[in-house]
């Protein structure tokens, strides 16, 4: 059968904003996305390394991190909101069929989601209060595997969705009387892997770059010239495997797993192969800026890594959201849906942006002052 | 239909969606109430400078943190994760009228979260006044966000005069928008004071003054909750459309349970005035946890009314239960409910192609044509695609039990009638031959009569005729 047949009818309703209003939000709500998530994915297993097994500097960069983590997924939980609503916006016909083929295993995000954060502050508040406890390495190890699970999952929704000839064999496989069991997962589909790794050794480059940001703008009277130089060596190794383990996975990606009419697709869009290129190449940058402060962490090159790299994340995102409009578009072209702009909710969302933006400016400045104050006293 | 159905096994799929969304709520409304409650009394506690005060609103504020903006937080998104697995076709209409709605809501969400971090992790770093603010943008943030998602929930049980060509605000100011945020309003800020109760009866058992304190300013704010969940359930009463005042009044259990909400309502104000606002020192942890789980069991009923009073629809007069759009049923009675979805065509096509036509639709005549054992597994499509979101097989309001000593005839004829039968059932959305399959696979699940009962056996004279067309006519 025609896997197209699947696809259900476009929406009567029409879009509420044309359609590169929402991939725009989408692209933009994702980036801020992987920055804290990229932080907790591979910065909750080093944490549970660390802390099981590091001492000295290692114990201390691992009791820093779970401090700041319950703040950290909190707001990346948030942001992860975005991407999330403008994909249902955009992309229905598309992301709720592949969620239902897996529905136990989407659904089981939710509950592994509830581990990972409580296991988060079962470690940060026992080392807050000084409990290095076998619970508290328990809390750290229960909520990296769990958000390592989280990791695997989306890959697999978000490779079903636009792998549609899966979705009938999915279908075939598990159901009752016609209806989705929802056990199934996208194992057969070749780039399943590749992205869910690929998306590893991002979080483990940005993690490194958090690492030198912890050190050099965070730290205060406990954080020792020691630690510092500590931070900045080890950042700088960490960033090193994420950059290999990076290239490795996306090339096995690129070479191995891709949809072969994406990279004819990409062939003819110069501006995207050349986007292709930057994204690829972009890490080395932050690369280098970490290898010229791997002797003792500096501000100012740290603060050219951490804007570096939220370029490299955003690129990605770029990158990321062709490859699935590309994929996609050959079934269906999402542009041509009818669109029906709500105006005054768009403004007035727009209007109420800017001014949260703004509170959460001012609030931010009390904290900076706050902590300024702290300092001299 | 349009997505494919989720089958879970002897509960149904939207169950899953109770589940979450009760849970998720007996934290949420402790987010908006909890967020007023700390804004006003660390606000009183900075003007007569009470430092014991402050510090059991500090440990207040870890409490409130570890479950709202935890657990909340994550079953907040577990709704929107369950309702797009158990009723794609809903979701996907409510996030095209109200993606700017939930947008909005997003941006109070991030305030939300970023105050109440601050308002915890830097107590006794900020001065007082900026401390203030930042509870005061907490509390305004967080009730705003209970605005916007009740004015989208309203919606789904009386969308007043909107109508698809018609916008946002239309939408958002329905009938049941105002009573609901006065409702959900007073109820938050009587579920905090619960909270508050179950966590001061606990950390201040030997603090008696302090106690008292808390007990007597959290009792008003919980008594003024009891008053508008009364005003704004009557109000919510009063708009609802007919059928869900029918359904209330058609239900026993229904008519019940909402007598025990009004009264409950009533009960607590007068509990929480003759306990905790006259004899703060009543309040011991078992009390306080009595008090909190009839909270709960009360929150949790209301929702359920709440819920009940919207069938048949999901969203009102514009999605059916089962996911279909009002406006398809016709379309469905001629073309067929098989043909006229694109995963029971897909299943049809992979295992009966010999049904279909040269047009590549389904012929209706030759389903009667299959095997009688292949006609029974057709209808259990049809069911698991028309039925299951409200009925199970075996299990939840199982078909297997409401059919109990039925004729195929018998099934048959509700199954056309579905809607005239029961006002809170989705219309019938097929062809007379996919009923008939129907008909069959729900025949092959009934259960037998009871036996031993004795009327039963009696036969109903020939002559009687009591066929529901006649009746209808």
């Amino acid at each position: 059968m025609n896997p197209q047949d699947l696809i259900g009818p476009s929406s009567v309703l029409g879009n509420p904003a044309p359609f590169w209003f929402i991939t725009i939000f989408k692209v933009v709500g994702f980036t801020l996305h992987m920055i804290p998530m990229n932080i907790w994915y591979a910065g909750m297993l080093l944490v549970a390394v660390l802390g099981t097994f590091g001492k000295g500097n290692s114990r201390e960069l691992a009791h820093r991190l779970s401090r700041s983590m319950p703040v950290i997924v909190a707001i990346g939980i948030n942001l992860g909101i975005v991407p999330l609503l403008f994909t249902q916006v955009g992309y229905y016909q598309f992301y709720y069929p592949a969620g239902i083929l897996i529905g136990w295993w989407w659904f089981s995000v939710i509950i592994l989601l509830l581990f990972a954060y409580y296991g988060v502050y079962v470690y940060s508040m026992n080392i807050r209060r000084g409990r290095d406890s076998a619970l508290a390495k328990c809390g750290a190890w229960v909520s990296s595997i769990a958000f390592l699970l989280i990791g695997f999952l989306f890959a697999n929704n978000f490779s079903l969705m636009v792998n549609i000839n899966n979705w009938i064999k999915i279908f075939n496989r598990t159901n009752a009387g016609g209806a989705a069991l929802g056990i199934g997962l996208n194992l057969s589909d070749p780039s399943l892997l590749p992205r869910w790794l690929m998306m590893f050794g991002l979080a483990i480059m940005t993690t490194a770059v958090y690492i030198s940001v912890d050190a050099s703008f965070f730290h205060r009277k406990e954080t020792t010239r020691t630690y510092e130089a500590w931070a900045g060596k080890f950042s700088f190794a960490l960033f090193t495997i994420g950059l290999v383990w990076f290239a490795l996975m996306g090339s096995w990606y690129i070479f191995g797993a891709i949809n072969r009419y994406v990279i004819e697709q990409l062939h003819k869009t110069p501006i995207m192969y050349s986007v292709f290129i930057i994204t690829a190449l972009s890490p080395i940058i932050v690369w280098v800026a970490l290898f010229f402060q791997r002797e003792i962490v500096i501000k100012r090159t740290t603060l050219f890594a951490a804007a570096f790299q939220t370029v490299v994340l955003t690129l990605n995102a770029i990158s990321r959201q062709w490859v699935q409009n590309t994929e996609i578009f050959q079934f269906k072209d999402l542009t041509k849906d009818a669109v029906n702009i709500q105006w005054s909710p768009l403004i007035l969302f727009l209007v109420l942006f800017v001014v949260g933006l703004l509170i959460v400016g001012w609030m931010l400045l009390k904290v900076a002052s706050a902590e300024k104050q702290l300092e001299k006293g | 239909m349009h997505y494919p159905w989720w089958y879970v096994p002897g509960l149904t799929a939207p169950m899953l969606i109770a589940l979450i969304a009760t849970l998720h709520v007996f934290v949420s409304m402790y987010a908006v109430g909890g967020g007023i409650f700390l804004a006003t009394e660390t606000t009183y506690a900075y003007k007569i400078n009470n430092k014991l005060l402050l510090e059991y609103l500090r440990s207040q504020a870890l409490f409130f943190i570890l479950i709202t903006v935890v657990f909340g937080a994550i079953t907040g998104v577990g709704i929107w994760w369950t309702i797009g697995l158990t009723s794609p076709l809903a979701t996907e209409s409510l996030i095209h009228i109200f993606v700017f709605g939930w947008a909005m809501e997003y941006v109070f969400f991030v305030l939300e979260i970023i105050s109440a971090f601050i308002f915890y992790y830097y107590w006794g770093r900020l001065d007082s006044k900026t401390h203030i603010k930042i509870g005061w943008i907490y509390a305004i943030s967080a009730w705003m966000s209970l605005v916007l998602i009740t004015g989208i929930t309203a919606f789904q049980l009386d969308i007043g005069n909107w109508t698809p060509q018609k916008g946002m605000w239309i939408a958002f100011f329905n009938p049941q928008t105002f009573p609901q945020i006065i409702a959900r309003t007073g109820a938050s800020l009587m579920l905090a004071a619960l909270y508050v109760f179950l966590h001061s009866s606990f950390r201040l058992s030997k603090d008696i003054a302090l106690k008292k304190l808390i007990g007597t300013r959290v009792a008003k704010w919980g008594m003024v909750g009891a008053v508008l969940v009364t005003l704004g359930g009557l109000w919510w009463y009063l708009a609802l459309p007919q059928s869900g005042k029918a359904a209330l009044s058609g239900a026993s259990a229904l008519n019940i349970l909402t007598l025990i909400i009004f009264t409950s309502s009533v009960v607590v104000f007068f509990m929480l005035y003759l306990g905790p606002y006259r004899n703060p020192d009543w309040v011991s942890p078992g009390f306080a946890i009595m008090f909190f789980l009839l909270g709960i069991a009360a929150t949790g009923t209301g929702e359920f009314i709440r819920e009940s009073t919207r069938k048949p629809y999901i969203i009102y007069n514009y999605v059916l239960g089962n996911n279909i759009l009002v406006s398809e049923v016709p379309r469905l009675h001629s073309t067929g409910f098989l043909n006229g979805g694109s995963w029971t065509r897909a299943f049809m096509k992979a295992h009966y192609p010999q049904v279909f036509d040269k047009n590549g639709d389904i012929d209706n005549g030759k389903l009667l044509q299959l095997p009688d054992k292949d006609q029974a597994k057709v209808g259990e499509v049809i069911f698991q695609y028309h039925c299951n979101d409200c009925h199970s097989q075996v299990g939840f309001s199982a078909v297997s039990d409401l059919t109990r000593g039925w004729t195929e005839e018998m099934i048959k004829t509700v199954i056309i009638h579905l809607d005239a039968a029961h006002f809170f059932m989705p219309p019938w959305s097929g062809t007379t031959e996919e009923a008939m399959l129907l008909a069959k696979y729900l025949k092959s699940l009934s259960l037998p009569h009871p036996a031993g009962m004795r009327y039963s056996s009696a036969r109903l004279p020939d002559s009687l005729d009591l066929s529901f067309e006649k009746r209808r006519n």
